[in-house]
């Protein structure tokens, strides 16, 4: 009997960009109107238990209830609470480019009292730490993106107050 | 008062990394066919399929209408469940809420993912709001490591106890006929050599992408009667959502689940009876995308104390031959479908529960067992199930 040919698997590759145009609604277009016009990140507070609602919008997650138009500008320092790095690179679909090693990572808590998640300009991973003190630096040229228009966050030297 | 639903049927495809053979219609149909023959049951039988698929991986639109057939769908009521790494979870939820209620007798759950055909962090890298804090994370492993570097300041965990993790998944997966990664690791140091990924997190320390599926036959209490002498019975089930992506969420400044995983396993623990979840459960599957991830879970399920999760894990305590095993298949660390992951901590808890998970069949006798799920947007979802109600 004849051997039956194996069969060739055959893939379709696909690789073609796909735009978008996303509305960034009533609450977060101010975020990205601010970020865009004054590099500031802005956010509102709910009206009821007064907490950050971050990113702005417009249901308070712990109250269930309109969180209200009490905007309030972030402190553009604070401190790294958590961090990590690459070591492996990685494709961010959104910005379509590579992130490669080490591309320092960090949940910042912002002066102001919000957690914020963003990049650390510092290189030398053996100088990340915890509860090092951080500042935001913009782009200049940002991309309309709101938070993503930061860079990174610098890592500052405070004079110590009351010495 | 609901009706008793019954799980009466289990199948799963081999797990692999790649499978240029086949689409994704034809996978999913390896699985359902061997829940099928388990539930010694036609499609016919079958009255509403739920099935569960993450589209962003794939890059597949609407899967589930052009996989009707092999899913033994047309002609049925049902319908597909996308929500992040509890997709599964909430699919065998929703299958479970359709005979609960009494709208069907029998239902099918299945769930698959085909990781072999995009890029699966990139896909959830795109996850976060679509237009809101890109760059900031990159992807499930920067998720991961974060809470990686926070436990282990915070708890005393060494990367020794993280290898310990792998070491008991990998002896699991070993003995397990379907899982993925067989490494066959001969101890911790072998581990401990792993080159790193995204500090602290190892290539080991992380669970693999998958190709595979998973389904599972549900029936009602008159059906289970009739076909099985062996029903697993779904007591219940839990879903507590959180704030997506925010760290500070709730007063938990790391961004971990703890909130929705403190919330769920208290409701469920509370309302089923279970004032000693290690002592009156007998096993667990649950979710656990990274070695350090499992750690966490164990206190965060309220299976131990605050900061001792690393201890379980040291102590031997979740081992097949443990006092409490958890994740004896090999778990996520060893087979990672994403749409399938959960249904199968659903079905590989089930199958314990039946006395038929072989050789990675845990020592202790199982009448009561727990499979949760967690995902983006820090969803928890846990389904507890028992030999008898």
């Amino acid at each position: 009997m004849e051997k039956e040919p194996t069969q060739e698997y055959i893939q379709v590759k696909i690789d073609t960009p796909r735009p978008y145009r996303w509305s960034t609604g009533k609450y977060l277009g101010k975020l990205y109107k601010e970020a865009r016009d004054r590099k500031k990140l802005v956010t509102n507070r709910c009206t009821k238990c007064k907490e950050l609602v971050y990113p702005p919008q417009m249901v308070c997650g712990r109250c269930k209830v309109e969180a209200g138009q009490d905007w309030v500008e972030m402190s553009d320092k604070g401190t790294v609470v958590q961090y990590t790095y690459l070591i492996f690179p990685r494709w961010d679909p959104h910005r379509g480019e590579y992130y490669s090693s080490p591309y320092p990572s960090a949940t910042v808590l912002l002066d102001s009292g919000l957690y914020l998640r963003s990049r650390l300009e510092e290189q030398d991973t053996k100088k990340l730490k915890r509860g090092m003190r951080v500042q935001a630096v913009w782009k200049e040229k940002g991309r309309g993106r709101g938070q993503d228009d930061i860079e990174y966050f610098r890592t500052i030297e405070e004079l110590e107050v009351g010495k | 008062m609901a009706n008793r639903v019954a799980i009466v049927g289990i199948g799963q495809t081999f797990h692999k990394s790649k499978r240029p053979d086949v689409n994704q219609a034809e996978m999913a149909n390896e699985a359902v066919r061997a829940a099928l023959t388990d539930a010694q049951l036609g499609s016919k039988d079958i009255e509403a399929v739920v099935s569960s698929n993450m589209e962003p991986f794939e890059g597949v639109y609407l899967p589930d209408h052009w996989m009707a057939s092999e899913m033994a769908a047309c002609g049925k009521s049902g319908f597909k469940v996308a929500t992040g790494g509890t997709s599964g979870a909430s699919a065998v939820v929703e299958a479970f809420h359709l005979i609960a209620s009494g709208l069907a007798s029998t239902s099918l759950v299945v769930g698959f993912q085909k990781h072999d055909t995009g890029d699966t962090q990139a896909g959830m890298t795109a996850c976060m709001t679509p237009v809101f804090g890109s760059g900031a994370t990159t992807g499930a492993i920067s998720e991961f490591a974060n809470q990686a570097l926070v436990y282990m300041e915070k708890s005393g965990a060494k990367e020794e106890h993280a290898a310990m993790v792998r070491l008991k998944a990998d002896r699991g997966a070993c003995r397990n006929p379907y899982a993925q990664l067989k490494l066959g690791l001969k101890g911790v140091e072998e581990i401990l050599s792993s080159g790193y990924l995204e500090w602290p997190i190892r290539i080991l320390d992380f669970c693999p992408q998958t190709c595979g599926a998973c389904a599972l036959v549900l029936a009602s209490e008159e059906i289970a009667g009739k076909i099985t002498r062996k029903p697993v019975w779904i007591a219940d089930t839990i879903t507590v959502h959180q704030e997506p992506f925010r760290a500070g969420s709730f007063g938990d400044p790391t961004g971990l689940e703890t909130y929705s995983q403190d919330v769920a396993s208290t409701k469920l623990y509370k309302r089923n009876g279970i004032t000693n979840p290690r002592k009156d459960i007998d096993m667990a599957e649950i979710y656990e995308p990274s070695t350090w991830e499992e750690m966490m879970h164990y206190e965060h399920y309220h299976f131990c104390d605050e900061n001792e999760g690393w201890k379980l894990i040291e102590k031997g305590i979740t081992a097949i031959e443990g006092e409490f095993p958890v994740n004896p298949s090999g778990g996520v660390l060893s087979t990672n479908p994403i749409g399938a992951t959960p249904v199968i901590r659903v079905a590989e808890a089930a199958l314990q529960i039946r006395g038929d998970a072989g050789e990675h069949q845990v020592t202790r006798d199982v009448k009561t067992a727990v499979a949760t799920a967690l995902g983006g947007c820090n969803w928890t979802t846990m389904i507890l199930l028992r030999r008898s109600l």
